[in-house]
């Protein structure tokens, strides 16, 4: 048995598959204007027309108008009668739009009223026609068969459209119950084979000759008619349709007549809703039924209430009302019955209109003479299709699954079976190997299995990003603007849950580039932009993400316009947001309660604003990062998360519980050992700061936050004690007050208790979890830092939804369950504004401190040891570290050798050169390799060997000599900073003397040449200087940039370059490369700038503000050839 | 099914009976899915003061609420006879904690009479009704009341 439930979800689900294709085909069309491409209209119209076909079948009235409207005006298009101007485009969206809605909406499909878009398209239609020709448009012809039925309401255009064509018109009759159901088809595929072969002009169930149960002599027959056109000759029909010949009718000129009713009429006319198997499955129409009858009802109040409007134009022949009535004894229940008496669905808007017909009025009268009965029915059988009802609204509750997927899955899920048998006989005949075997087998077949379930979840992001195209042409249209939309990686999948959910935030992004972003046309040729504006939707997979990037180049966002909003819809104070940088006061536009629009548009302005953008995508774990520079644009970057339902996270511990951190939010892990945490965790105010990196990270106590009670196991005896420390921080931890400065009353280690360091045992250190979510990144404390797990989320009960700390909950290995944090609210529930207030004290700190910090340099060292004296060598000299047997070392000729990827390496030791301890003997020699002049050489030295990173103090007089720069403190150690260059000239002067004799020959020459150079620490200064005018150049040095500048100003004629620090007090490098950059006068200098730490981000920033090029500091040899090549060509 | 006071009326229902500190209580045997001992439970932080934890149960989370709270009376004592109720409520599964379970009865229309306003110092509103049996008072539990949040 079919289930009419079954086909008319079948029917809804190909026809919204139709139509999601379709806008993107007519914004084709419309961009091609006149160069029409057969083919995307072909698309349409077979869409269109699908749709028509099966909407008759179904009996959806209204759905089966508008199609065929649609497709008259689609099918002008394609004979390149019409031109699809963006006009008639906007016409043809709208009705599909409107389909869509009806299709979604399928039970009350048929009670909608399309008129207005009918007769727009009707319009359409006709215009394109010459005048004799207009009138078929609206016309309707009834065909007559032999036997007496009739065909009703067939619209003359498109049979005379297909007689035009050459084509033979049939109307064929299938029987719903032997030719479909008893074949095994289904009325839908029926039309779609149809279609193959000509155009379906009609179809519709012929109720009218239906027999019913008591009448043994009427035919048994369902016949489903369909009218149909088709090029092929009328001997071959038979053998297409598959039917015999008296069901074959070959529609003629003189079987036709004008309908009895008109163009409106058409819909009135058409049978009620049907269901294949009327008597078995009544209940599935009766909805609708319900409805209609409520219609009438009020269309028959209506009626009493304007008797004015009943004029008695047409005289429907009364023929059909008794054939109504008895096709309606067929159905069991009397509800069934009521309504289908009162079948007009469009009587309302028959009625409304100025044709109403006798029996229109009749009808709703008799239907008044009970309708407490019908009332009562009707709600009872309410309750009971409410579900089923339920099941139609949302037609889009299935997923189509790709076949070889499902096969892999059956594959999958067959291999497991297999592996549970070994794994049951394994562990019954209690064979260890043949246990681990399978287990390791059930493992694999897991993981594979879990990756193509969650493939059948997958979606291409085109689902979403594809309406994009529409949404920005409606938009840019209704605002004056002229915008190109370019999408990219529309093939990138993600779950369809997140498909689902991140449609709205993106559209609104969208639209908030078109309304806010992109300015008017004249405003960007004002602004020399082209006058077209661009916006690029991208996705792509990042880093185990999809990331969505949106960017526009209007106008951008204006950092201190949102700064004032802010503080003017009180959201910050002005002194809050001063301490903001640019990036900051731009993501303030995602604070609550938050719109920058000056005009309320109808775009914006709907209460929705980037904040419920924030929060809908912070609910799918996904992050946003804004960008935008005034004037040029807007990004707008969203990381999401590929799936929700298995997310891989970190495993931390508090207490005796685990607890599950989405990696999505971890930003790092951070152990500070016990000896550390007084120098690390400071007092900020009232809150726990670390300083990691130079800057102040805010720290939560987790345990604090959920309220758990610690206890920590004393070392001593064992024992567990409830934790009484209320603060991370030491005691000795220096303390600042909220300006950030030294809190004086609380100075930072002078404890009484000071002296020995208690803090030794490593069970003392403090574990952090560095996380972020939003703008907030702080420090998570816990116990202890556990595994990276991928868990599967679950949701807790409803006793547990008002715990906000938790985004649900896993299930561990062990079988426990362990709670899944949410790192945002964690962090409101330890009161935001704490938090915010924290993070300002911390930056206020942060600042103080980093304007100490900025006076000095950084640098990165290599920290090893001679013996017992503690050394230091610049890091980026290293090649790299190398332990080798002190067998494999050779003696050649005076020198140490080892070989090494088949050549000697020379070896040395520091006491070679300077006067320094001598290595003692061992059987491994840790050697650190340096390239000097292209070559390498090993230095020997004595473990451990350390990578730091520290600002440059150096003693530069106590402790110098040949091969050592000077001396630092480095860890409570007097450090030697050697001097590889030293080194290696004093022990291979020959590798020297090539360049030597170069250089002596420019050395006359490169007096004339002149540098100015600026560098506020001293020993660079004169480290540097030095190497300048040992190859001759004349340098004027200057302690920072100011001074640099106006010795720049005062001596331009004679400096040829200017060689910066870029980190220096009061003007620093980039300030002083902008200014010389930007002055006409100066702009003409090289400038190179000389850093200690050239990150990407420094680099891009110089190369912003004009430096040619970057040297690192100490890298004699690569500085030198950079002058050279500037100075000496 | 269980929050549905007329079901009881309908015809005779089997009860499942248990003690929660010196009362002893009932419910429809229907609305039980298992009887456990499974209290390796995972406290929540910040829940309820009734809920004792979540556990897992065959992958699915349940809620384990201490019933003894839940009805104003003292806590649950740990103890072997402890067990775990596990019913099914509003499409998810909650563990009910109870000191001991007794046996299964009968329901006899006859003998169920309104509860009164309190039975062992538990309120009325948790339960539908009481039921005399020859040796105890057992009070029928409203599931639903008992589960409200």
């Amino acid at each position: 048995m079919i289930e009419d439930d079954e086909i008319l979800q079948m029917y809804i689900e190909e026809s919204l598959e139709h139509l999601s294709d379709i806008e993107s085909d007519l914004l084709t069309i419309e961009g091609e204007g006149e160069n029409i491409d057969v083919d995307i209209v072909n698309n349409v119209f077979r869409a269109a027309h699908s749709i028509k076909g099966g909407a008759g079948f179904m009996g959806l009235t209204t759905i089966k108008g508008l199609a065929h409207s649609l497709e008259n005006v689609l099918d002008l298009i394609r004979n390149k009668e019409l031109i699809p101007t963006p006009n008639r485009i906007s016409v043809l969206l709208t009705g599909f739009d409107k389909l869509e809605h009806l299709m979604n909406n399928i039970q009350a499909s048929n009670d909608e009223d399309v008129s207005d878009i009918t007769d727009a398209l009707t319009n359409i239609t006709k215009s394109s026609l010459s005048e004799d020709k207009q009138d078929m448009v609206t016309n309707t012809v009834d065909i007559a068969l032999q036997d007496g039925r009739i065909f009703p309401a067939v619209s003359q255009y498109s049979i005379e459209q297909a007689k035009s064509e050459g084509k033979f018109t049939y109307l064929v009759e299938y029987d719903l119950i032997r030719d479909i159901q008893r074949n095994n088809r289904n009325p839908i595929e029926l039309l779609d084979s149809l279609e193959k072969t000509g155009i379906i002009i009609d179809s519709r169930v012929d109720f009218d000759s239906v027999g019913t149960l008591g009448d043994t002599s009427s035919s048994t027959r369902i016949p489903f008619q369909i009218l149909f056109a088709s090029i092929l000759e009328p001997d071959m029909a038979g053998t297409l349709f598959d039917l015999a010949d008296e069901f074959i009718h070959i529609i003629t000129d003189d079987m036709l007549s004008a309908s009895r009713g008109d163009h409106e009429k058409e819909t009135a006319a058409m049978p009620p809703p049907v269901s294949t198997d009327q008597v078995a499955a009544p209940t599935a129409q009766t909805q609708a039924r319900v409805s209609t009858h409520e219609n009438t009802e009020r269309s028959a109040r209506e009626q009493h209430v304007r008797p004015d409007h009943v004029e008695v134009q047409h005289v429907k022949p009364l023929q059909e009302a008794p054939k109504v009535e008895k096709s309606v004894t067929t159905a069991p229940k009397p509800i069934v019955q009521e309504p289908v008496q009162s079948t007009e669905p469009a009587l309302k808007k028959t009625l409304k209109q100025e044709a109403p017909k006798p029996r229109a009025i009749q009808e709703p009268v008799k239907a008044k003479t009970e309708p407490q009965h019908i009332q009562k029915k009707a709600e009872a059988e309410d309750v009971e299709h409410d579900s089923s009802n339920m099941n139609l609204s949302k037609p889009m509750g299935s997923l189509r699954v790709n076949v070889t997927l499902l096969d892999t899955l059956m594959n999958l899920a067959g291999e497991l079976v297999l592996s549970r048998n070994q794994l049951i006989q394994g562990i019954n005949s209690s064979n260890t190997k043949a246990t681990e075997l399978s287990s390791q087998r059930i493992d694999m077949i897991t993981s594979e299995l879990q990756e193509a379930i969650m493939r059948t979840r997958m979606q291409p992001i085109a689902n979403v990003f594809n309406k994009f195209t529409r949404v920005v042409r409606d938009l840019s249209r209704e605002l004056g603007k002229s915008i190109n939309l370019t999408i990219e990686g529309k093939e990138v999948e993600l779950d369809k849950t997140i498909i689902e959910s991140i449609n709205d935030p993106l559209t609104h992004l969208v639209r908030n580039s078109v309304d806010h972003g992109i300015e008017l046309p004249h405003e960007r040729e004002a602004a020399g932009k082209k006058t077209t504006g661009e916006i690029a939707l991208r996705a792509f997979h990042d880093a185990g993400q999809v990331n969505i990037v949106i960017s526009d180049d209007g106008k951008g966002l204006d950092p201190d316009r949102i700064a004032a909003t802010a503080v003017k819809k009180g959201l910050m104070s002005e002194q809050q947001v001063g301490e903001l940088s640019d990036k900051e006061k731009i993501e303030l536009i995602l604070l609550p309660g938050f719109s920058t629009a000056e005009k309320v548009t109808d775009v914006s302005g709907r209460g929705v604003g980037m904040d419920v953008v924030m929060t809908n995508l912070e609910k799918m774990g996904g992050i946003i990062e804004i960008d935008s520079k005034t004037g040029k644009g807007t990004d707008i970057q969203i990381k999401l998360p590929l799936t929700l339902a298995i997310i891989p996270s970190q495993i931390i511990s508090v207490g005796n519980e685990k607890y599950a951190i989405p990696q999505v939010n971890l930003d790092e892990l951070l152990r500070i050992p016990a000896s550390q945490v007084k120098d690390r965790i400071e007092k900020v105010g009232d809150a726990d700061v670390v300083r990691l990196r130079g800057n102040l990270l805010p720290l939560l106590n987790l345990a604090e936050v959920l309220g758990i009670q610690k206890t920590f196991i004393h070392p001593d005896d064992n024992k567990e004690y409830p934790d009484k420390r209320t603060s991370v921080a030491d005691r000795r931890s220096p303390r600042y007050n909220k300006d950030g400065k030294t809190d004086q009353n609380h100075p930072g280690k002078s404890d009484h208790r000071t002296g020995e360091d208690r803090r030794y045992r490593s069970s003392s250190a403090i574990n952090i979890a560095v996380v972020s979510a939003g703008t907030h990144k702080y420090g998570l404390v816990v116990d202890e830092l556990r595994d990276s797990e991928e868990i599967v989320v679950k949701p807790l009960g409803r006793h547990l939804k008002k715990c906000n700390g938790y985004a649900g909950a896993t299930i561990m290995g062990d079988g426990k369950v362990a709670l899944i944090l949410d790192v945002s609210n964690l962090a409101q529930m330890a009161e935001l504004t704490t938090m915010a207030e924290a993070e300002r004290t911390a930056k206020a700190a942060r600042a103080a401190e980093e304007a100490r910090e900025k006076a000095r340099d950084k640098a990165s060292l290599l920290l090893f040891k001679n013996g017992p004296e503690h050394c230091a060598a610049p890091l980026h000299l290293v090649e790299r570290i190398e332990r080798i047997p002190v067998s494999s070392i050779e003696n050649v000729s005076g020198k140490k050798v080892v070989q090494y990827r088949g050549g000697a390496l020379p070896l040395f030791e520091l006491s070679q050169v300077a006067n320094v301890s001598k290595l003692p003997a061992t059987e491994q020699q840790e050697i650190i390799v340096f390239t000097v002049k292209g070559r390498e050489l090993g230095l020997m030295v004595t473990p451990p060997v350390d990578a730091i990173e520290l600002s440059l103090d150096i003693d530069d007089s106590t402790l110098k000599q040949t091969g050592i720069n000077g001396s630092m403190i480095i860890d409570g150690h007097t450090t030697l900073l050697v001097d590889i260059f030293d080194v290696v000239k004093t022990l291979n002067p020959s590798w020297f003397e090539e360049e030597k004799a170069a250089t002596e020959a420019l050395m006359e020459e490169n007096r004339q040449k002149v540098i100015l150079f600026a560098e506020d620490s001293a020993f660079f200064r004169n480290q540097v200087k030095g190497f300048m005018t040992e190859e001759g150049y004349s340098v004027i040095s200057a302690e920072d940039g100011e001074i640099a500048w106006n010795l720049l100003k005062e001596r331009h004629h004679e400096i040829d370059i200017v060689v910066t620090d870029l980190e220096m007090p009061n003007m620093d490098g980039f300030e002083l490369t902008q200014k010389i950059k930007n002055d006409p006068t100066f702009n003409h200098f090289t400038v190179i700038a000389l850093t200690s730490l050239a990150s990407d981000a420094h680099v891009k920033k110089g190369k912003e503000v004009g430096i040619d090029e970057y040297e690192i500091k100490l890298d004699r040899e690569n500085l030198m050839k950079l002058i050279r090549k500037y100075l000496n060509f | 099914m269980a929050g549905n006071p007329k079901k009881l009326q309908e015809k005779s229902t089997e009860l499942a009976t248990f003690y929660v500190g010196k009362a002893l209580c009932g419910i429809d045997i229907l609305s039980i899915q298992e009887i456990n001992k499974h209290f390796e439970v995972t406290t929540v932080p910040q829940a309820p003061e009734y809920v004792v934890g979540v556990l897992n149960l065959r992958g699915r989370i349940v809620t384990v609420l201490d019933v003894g709270k839940k009805l104003g009376l003292s806590q649950i004592r740990a103890g072997k006879q402890n067990r775990n109720i596990i019913v099914r409520s509003q499409d998810e599964l909650v563990g009910l904690m109870v000191d001991s379970i007794s046996d299964v009865v009968t329901a006899d229309q006859d003998r169920i009479e309104p509860a009164p306003s309190n039975i062992g110092g538990v309120k009325g509103k948790y339960f539908k009704g009481v039921m005399k049996t020859s040796k105890a008072l057992i009070g029928i539990l409203d599931i639903e009341e008992v589960l409200k949040e």
